[in-house]
């Protein structure tokens, strides 16, 4: 066993058996799932930014054994999308998309990857599968989580054809707060040739609830993947949104914003690996420190050796409202390709004090115009999000947040 | 320029650097690291009970700890075998304390110094030369003016015995103690050699003070000590340079570099690095700068299989500013690691870091930096900027800078780009009449500038001559 890592007294064969009957799935899942508990006892934690004298993200404090309650998952969940596409719910899936289940599941992320990702996919009793097929395209498709247990493991799939197009919008929040609740959630995105996902995502859970998930796609020739990463809620999240460009000319975006208050905890990891030529990344991300709150951010834009003629773009900018938050940032260039433009630009900063003695002295008052500059930092982020309603909601829960400070 | 001329320089250059000499030792140790190779040393140097103590307490640090693993990227360490190298050999000059005649030097030491041009520097614009061959400083001199002024230079064993309370006091206590990293924890027990300079309260050095380093035997390890102290509202700026020939065993270099900048004071520490590319670069360089005190770190790191080093500088008081100009050069398997780190622990402290690197023919540059602004270091501001220029496709250029911010007064930027040399450019330049390799060793001239305007006129020849012999051929 390496360090840390958790045996779990009461994880069982006999709950995962339980879990996968449920559903009715074959038993090529079932053997994944059993595969994925018994590697348990070998995996560690995923990993975190290290630093001489420090681990910036301590997950091994967690105390699994007691957030995990693996048959008495509850939730509320809304999957909605137009006729032409596929969407649906996992156990639906699993009877009508088997084929499909059976080429893409733990392609893009690897099952056993590390102990949460094998924790997920030995427990995980709920998801979504989106399914574009050749030409189709797919506006709109809503998928609304409400946790109402301790534990709740979600995956969701999507796949889209040749020149096919989906919108999908994803929430989760907290229905039943019990004290400390763990979501886990894995997303996989396989984007076929000249296809274009965006995929918005708004975490608003419980401030008691601790959040892992990880969002990794891979776009093939001529393919976008857009990502969008909102994070509000929880105690700690530890997310990473990631894009392999395997094809040529394939295009990524990943825009996230946060914003941290009380003691939270973000751990935030935006990461581009270009493996084909003529492919192009934005990376941009703008948050908020808040009270005691924390943000750790790691950028990575890796250049391969066969990524000739490559544009990579990375903005990471925090902004400190106390002087007990803290922030880490950590933009990472991994470049083995010499044809390659690549940048990256990373700031820490407080509200600029001319700003607001500008608006104070317009007749502001300091509260608002405190505000107002908030609302403005996160424009250029704001402005990134294509889908409307996401970009109202993600607003309207930063000037709620703001308007509860004092 | 003519290539002809240029093919004249740069064989002159070669040799200069690659020449090697017959092994000249009065004493060698044993290979690896025991306690009894510790005392030889340490006896040999006629060193009080407490030095040798220190040595004996690194050792045993030394022992306990692991070797550095698990950061993203970090270069391959798997064929340096500490045991295989020979911590200390002295050279067989008539004083031990080396010479402050350089015609008092034997033949061969004077010989390979000469082709280096040490002595020549000196003339011409240096105030004090300390040269070090092997383990030991073999020729040390101080222009009196400076003497006069109650500036020491002198060497860092000359020091234990002369001024041991300064040593006492600073030699690896509280700015890199062994405890720091494995290598650290190697060089406090094996050092030898290296340069003290004191100066005194309000005392400028007008002129730079040097110090070349030499490795001249097979599969040794070098492991010179610097400790400078600048007091109150004092001035000096040091320079040091380094070399070493290709041997078919790996060599080791592993320096301690402790700077004590007082309120007020600046210090200017230089380095230009070409060790051999057998040699693997494992240092620890460090500043602890009171209020208002200015520390500048200038290095060029060319040489070496690999180097791992991070200049750091942590600014203690109020007001206190860093500043820190690297360039890095990775030819055909070398691996050059290195950035920069500051600790804020002060209100009111500036930090500016400008990292520029190149890497062709397969070689990796790494930028890797770590700021950290404490709680209560209000008012700190740092911006960092990386530049990284790639010639092929077998090269790699990797940035990894770090920042925690615990303070929210604060003002934090960091930038990277990374880019090939332009085709127009080069196309340019042979519009004009230049062939390709000239027009790319002038792109690269002027990409590295903003270095080599910081450094002496010897320094800046130097650092441009090499890498014009970096250059050489690289036709791509």
């Amino acid at each position: 066993m390496s360090a840390g890592t958790q045996v779990h007294a009461n994880l069982t064969e006999e709950q995962v058996r339980e879990i996968s009957g449920d559903l009715d799935e074959p038993d090529w899942l079932l053997e994944t799932r059993l595969e994925a508990l018994e590697a348990l006892e070998e995996l560690d934690m995923p990993d975190v930014i290290k630093t001489p004298g420090r681990e910036w993200t301590n997950l091994h404090e967690l105390d699994f054994e007691s957030l995990v309650d693996p048959l008495n998952a509850a939730e509320n969940k809304d999957q909605v999308g137009p006729d032409e596409a596929d969407v649906l719910s996992w156990a639906d899936a699993v009877q009508e998309h088997e084929e499909l289940l059976q080429e893409h599941f733990g392609s893009i992320v690897d099952t056993q990857e590390n102990y949460l990702t094998a924790l997920s996919t030995a427990l995980f009793s709920t998801g979504t599968v989106i399914y574009v097929p050749e030409g189709v395209d797919a506006e709109d498709v809503t998928v609304r989580t409400e946790q109402n247990s301790r534990s709740l493991f979600n995956y969701t799939l999507v796949v889209t054809e040749e020149s096919s197009s989906v919108t999908i919008l994803e929430r989760q929040s907290t229905g039943e707060e019990a004290e400390e609740q763990y979501y886990s959630g894995v997303v996989e995105v396989a984007a076929g040739e000249n296809s274009y996902v965006q995929y918005g995502s708004l975490q608003n859970l419980s401030e008691e609830a601790y959040n892992f998930t990880v969002k990794r796609g891979v776009a093939d020739t001529y393919a976008t993947i857009d990502w969008i990463e909102g994070n509000l809620g929880t105690q700690l999240t530890k997310t990473e949104v990631s894009t392999t460009l395997s094809g040529d000319s394939s295009e990524t975006q990943i825009v996230g914003a946060f914003y941290g208050h009380n003691d939270q905890h973000f751990d935030l990891d935006a990461k581009v690996w270009h493996r084909a030529e003529h492919t192009t990344a934005d990376l941009v991300t703008r948050g908020v420190t808040d009270d005691v709150a924390r943000s750790v951010y790691e950028g990575v834009q890796d250049v391969g050796a066969d990524a000739w003629d490559t544009s990579s773009y990375q903005r990471e900018n925090t902004l400190m409202l106390s002087d007990e938050s803290e922030a880490d940032a950590s933009p990472k260039l991994i470049i083995n390709n010499h044809d390659t433009e690549a940048s990256h630009s990373a700031t820490v900063g407080q509200i600029d004090a001319e700003d607001l003695f500008y608006m104070t002295s317009r007749g502001v008052d300091p509260r608002s115009a405190r505000n107002m500059l908030v609302e403005g930092f996160f424009v250029p982020v704001l402005e990134e999000i294509d889908v409307d309603e996401l970009r109202d909601d993600l607003e309207e829960l930063i000037g709620a947040r703001l308007r509860q400070r004092d | 320029m003519s290539s002809d001329q240029d093919h004249l320089k740069e064989t002159d250059t070669e040799a200069r650097f690659e020449f090697k000499k017959e092994e000249n030792a009065a004493v060698k140790s044993d290979k690896g690291l025991t306690e009894e190779v510790i005392r030889m040393i340490s006896e040999d140097k006629d060193e009080p009970d407490w030095m040798l103590e220190r040595r004996l307490r690194a050792l045993e640090q030394y022992q306990n700890m692991p070797m550095p693993s698990g950061w993203p990227g970090m270069p391959d360490l798997s064929e340096l075998d500490v045991e295989e190298i020979i911590p200390y050999i002295r050279p067989d000059v008539d004083k031990r304390e080396g010479v402050d005649d350089w015609t008092e030097l034997p033949d061969d030491i004077k010989d390979t110094f000469d082709k280096l041009g040490i002595p020549e520097a000196e003339k011409n614009a240096l105030s004090g030369v300390g040269a070090q061959y092997e383990s030991e400083v073999v020729y040390q001199n101080m222009q009196e003016q400076w003497e006069e002024k109650g500036v020491i230079f002198c060497n860092m064993d000359k020091a234990v015995q002369d001024h041991p309370e300064l040593v006492k006091e600073h030699f690896m206590t509280t700015c890199v103690p062994p405890s720091d990293n494995k290598f650290a924890a190697l060089h406090g027990a094996v050092w030898s050699g290296g340069s003290f300079v004191y100066v005194p309260e309000d005392v400028t050095v007008e002129m730079p003070v040097q110090a070349y380093f030499r490795m001249n035997s097979e599969g040794m390890g070098q492991f010179e000590h610097t400790l400078i102290i600048a007091e109150e509202g004092s001035e000096v700026h040091y320079i040091e340079g380094c070399s070493a020939p290709k041997y078919g065993t790996h060599n080791l270099h592993s320096g301690g570099v402790e700077v004590f900048v007082g309120e007020d004071a600046h210090v200017q520490y230089s380095t230009v690095q070409n060790w051999s590319k057998n040699t693997f670069n494992l240092n620890t360089k460090r500043a602890i700068c009171e209020a208002g005190g200015t520390m500048e770190w200038v290095s060029g790191s060319m040489g070496s299989k690999a180097t791992m080093l991070y200049p750091c500088t942590i600014l203690k008081g109020r007001g206190a500013t860093d500043t820190h100009i690297t360039i890095a050069f990775a030819g055909e398997g070398q691996d050059i690691d290195t950035g920069a780190k500051v600790y804020h622990n002060a209100p009111d402290t500036s930090s500016t870091i400008e990292s520029k690197s190149i890497s062709k023919d397969g070689g990796r540059t790494n930028y890797r930096g770590l700021v950290h602004i404490a709680d209560g270091a209000e008012n700190s501001s740092t911006a960092v900027e990386c530049d990284a220029l790639m010639f092929d496709n077998e090269s790699t250029s990797d940035t990894m800078p770090y920042m925690e911010i615990e303070e929210s007064k604060v003002d934090v930027a960091h930038e990277a780009t990374v880019g090939k040399i332009g085709d127009e450019d080069i196309f340019y330049l042979q519009s004009r009449g230049l062939d390709d390799d000239d027009a790319k060793k002038m792109i690269v001239a002027g990409f590295i500038e903003p270095i080599t305007e910081e450094l002496p006129i010897e320094y800046a020849v130097e650092l441009n001559r090499l890498i014009e012999l970096e250059m050489e051929g690289s036709l791509g």
